[in-house]
């Protein structure tokens, strides 16, 4: 009788759900490890088996080597801009200041604009604006486009990604901060803890929460990114900014060699995957109760 | 009292940014807004008057499908379909690739997904690609017979209908030539390279600083600018095929090879003049079309395909543009020197895989109609601005870069070879030519670059 009910439930609540992720998530990610092992080439009928030889043809793709090594470097960059800033500007914003609750809405709005429009506009801002403003006023930081160089190229990519994933952070952080309890601020405050003491021992261990999520949030974004990387400098100048994940699409689509890239894309799932899994096991357990 | 000095402040912060908004607005400078209502959309007439074409009544009611990957012509192919459809019955529903899409993506994922169009326009390479797997065989149609030159076949047969010829070279716009010289500039006196540069040092004397743009896009320079080093070797599409096989096999030594040299030469006489020469790789595209109508610049590298944006840029259609050769050396008799690249390069395939046989007949009969039917020889040439590559089709396109092909075209001065290369060509050697472009490398790194692309491929 009991485990009668148990099957009801689970069809009535878990079965629709988890034939949706079997039908959109998983079994595409089985049929895409398995084209791996194939010379498919998207069009044919036939799908030969050629074992390994697509991850071999990874190991001999360089570029790809090179964009992951790009890709680490951006991540490295992006995710502690990102939470720093979004750390600070939350704490500045949950003191009660005039007008936080239009800072916050005015700090998210970037992050309501898709990727691909923030990169044209960004485009226009460092391929026009800058150059306007260093015709007239001759600095040489702005004398070029920044897109046509790679290291500034590279810089504008991470500046363009820090200004739009730090709204979606700072709510994040700013409701963490709003869950912290006062009484154990003013606690510590009677105890004489000076305000970086009562930052490194009482808020950090118990923002620990959001941080663990913020950290995954933007350690995945990061390492998937694409449509900024599409429109703001589509892997220019000269392929010096091409991320991972572009480099797949290329691989798969432009130079059509879909097992190479689908090979690719797998290499890169289980990277960010066991670094996003390592990154959530080791800040849960800094994680600790009021 | 606090709100009201909140709403104030957000107030006056609002106007500041619009105000400020506007104003790079206009410094930046926008070409023409498209959305202006005021702005009268003058269209063509098609005299629909006469119509010989015999149409079967038997496919009236038959649907097809047409992928189009030419963004420009999507409403001028939706009317051309409305016509055709008021006359055959048959329905032609016109399909635009995305931008973003590939035409070569959007169609394989259509096939996979079991619902493949009849009809799509793709680039040669593409075609290529699918035809033997996927296309219905065309080669006894009787439009073939009008287009001989412009066929693209795989082993024999041919699967594509040739829907237009495309040209490139040096754009230029006389006017301000004219204007700057203070005298009709002839563009048959220009036979060489040492003649263009004469002539460019005298444009630099009367004022014109810089007086060429050259796009840094990837496809400019990776495909239209690099691939005459494979289409120079005899004009020949077969030409441009042997130099491919012997720099896979790796016969070919480029630093040797005549044509590579010349090429560089001239690419390094377009690099001094440019108008972005300060920073190459930050020019941008847009602006170069608003530079050549304005007269900062008389010559942008492109093809006739760049008209739409010229118009935008305020070029009307009774300017004068033409093109000049891409000059390789100062040899009067060499016909790269006196020849407009011109081929065609976007060609309909047919789906021979899933299409009925009423599709496919109701596919062929509007083929057929384009290159036959006064309507449709009309449409192909004024509603969606082509030039046509079927001998039959009396009528001229209008704008004056088409025009001009047009011209070379008739007059035999347009070279008809196209390099069929690997998909990525473009992006690949495109930024190798980025590179090169920018000075980061020397044309040792970049033809030993271009040499190793072709000994990965297979």
């Amino acid at each position: 009788m009991k485990s009668n009910h148990k099957i009801k439930d689970f069809g009535i609540f878990a079965l629709p759900g988890m034939f949706c992720f079997f039908a959109v998530v998983i079994i595409p990610f089985i049929y895409g490890v398995y084209l791996t092992l194939t010379d498919w080439n998207g069009v044919s009928q036939t799908k030969n088996f050629i074992g390994l030889a697509n991850f071999a043809g990874v190991m001999q793709d360089k570029q790809f080597w090179s964009s992951l090594l790009l890709t680490f470097k951006y991540v490295i960059v992006v995710v502690i801009l990102v939470n720093v800033i979004a750390f600070g500007i939350a704490y500045l914003l949950t003191r009660g200041i005039k007008g936080q609750n239009f800072f916050r809405a005015g700090f998210f709005t970037p992050n309501l604009i898709g990727g691909i429009v923030l990169g044209y506009i960004w485009q226009f801002v460092f391929s026009r604006v800058f150059v306007g403003i260093g015709e007239s006023t001759g600095w040489s930081l702005f004398e070029t486009s920044w897109l046509s160089d790679p290291n500034k190229a590279f810089a504008a990519l991470v500046l363009v990604s820090v200004w739009q994933l730090s709204g979606y952070m700072i709510l994040i952080y700013v409701a963490g901060f709003m869950g912290l309890s006062e009484d154990v601020m003013e606690a510590a405050s009677i105890d004489g803890a000076s305000g970086f003491a009562k930052l490194k021992n009482i808020i950090l261990p118990l923002m620990m929460s959001s941080i663990t999520i913020c950290l995954f949030l933007t350690l995945s974004r990061a390492f998937m990114v694409y449509d900024v990387n599409l429109s703001l400098t589509s892997g220019g100048p000269y392929g010096s900014t091409e991320m991972a994940a572009m480099h797949v699409y290329e691989k798969a689509f432009t130079s059509r060699q879909f097992g190479v890239g689908q090979a690719e894309a797998f290499i890169l799932f289980i990277v960010v995957a066991c670094i996003s899994g390592l990154q959530v096991y080791l800040t849960k357990k800094q994680e600790v109760e009021a | 009292m606090k709100r009201k000095v909140m709403t104030r402040v957000i107030a006056s912060a609002l106007t500041v940014v619009f105000m400020a908004s506007t104003l790079t607005g206009c410094r930046f400078g926008f070409a023409s807004d498209p959305d202006d209502p005021n702005e009268v959309e003058e269209k063509i007439p098609i005299d629909t008057s006469t119509d010989t074409f015999e149409y079967d009544p038997a496919l009236s009611g038959t649907s097809i499908t047409l992928l189009n990957s030419k963004a420009e012509i999507q409403v001028a192919l939706e009317e051309m379909a409305a016509e055709f459809e008021k006359k055959s019955g048959v329905h032609v529903e016109v399909m635009p690739v995305t931008d973003g899409d590939s035409p070569y993506t959007k169609v394989v994922s259509l096939y996979n997904s079991g619902n493949p169009p009849t009809l799509s326009i793709l680039d040669t390479t593409d075609v290529i690609a699918l035809a033997e797997e996927k296309a219905e065989d065309l080669t006894a149609e009787p439009w073939t017979a009008e287009a001989q030159e412009y066929l693209t076949e795989v082993n024999g047969k041919v699967y594509s209908f040739p829907l237009c010829i495309e040209g490139r070279g040096l754009i230029y716009n006389k006017t301000v030539i004219e204007e700057a010289l203070g005298e009709t500039f002839d563009v048959s006196a220009i036979k060489t390279q040492d003649d263009f540069v004469a002539l460019l040092d005298r444009l630099v004397a009367a004022g014109i600083e810089k007086p060429i743009s050259m796009a840094k896009e990837d496809w400019s320079l990776g495909a239209h600018q690099l691939q005459y080093i494979y289409e120079t070797y005899d004009g020949t599409s077969e030409g441009a095929q042997t130099v491919i096989e012997q720099l896979k096999s790796g016969e070919l030594d480029l630093d040797s090879y005549q044509r590579m040299t010349e090429f560089l030469n001239m690419f390094d006489i377009l690099k001094k003049y440019n108008v972005a020469k300060g920073d190459p790789l930050g020019a941008d595209y847009d602006e170069m079309a608003i530079d050549l109508a304005d007269g900062k610049t008389a010559f942008w590298f492109n093809g006739n395909w760049a008209w739409p944006n010229l118009e935008e840029a305020g070029a009307k259609t009774t300017d004068e543009y033409g093109f000049l050769p891409y000059f390789l050396n100062n040899d009067e008799n060499d016909f790269a020197n006196q020849m407009i690249q011109g081929s065609p390069s976007k060609q309909v395939m047919m789906d021979g895989q899933m299409a009925s046989e009423q599709q496919k007949a109701a596919a062929k009969e509007f083929l057929n109609w384009i290159v036959y039917s006064e309507i449709g020889q009309q449409m192909l040439v004024k509603s969606c601005s082509l030039i046509p590559p079927f001998k039959n089709n009396p009528y001229e396109p209008q704008d004056p870069l088409s025009r001009d092909i047009y011209q070379h075209v008739q007059d035999g001065t347009a070279f008809n070879a196209s390099a069929i290369v690997p998909n990525d060509h473009w992006s690949i050697l495109g930024a190798a030519m980025q590179k090169y472009l920018a000075d980061r490398c020397d044309r040792a790194e970049l033809t030993e670059s271009i040499e190793e692309y072709w000994k990965q491929q297979k």
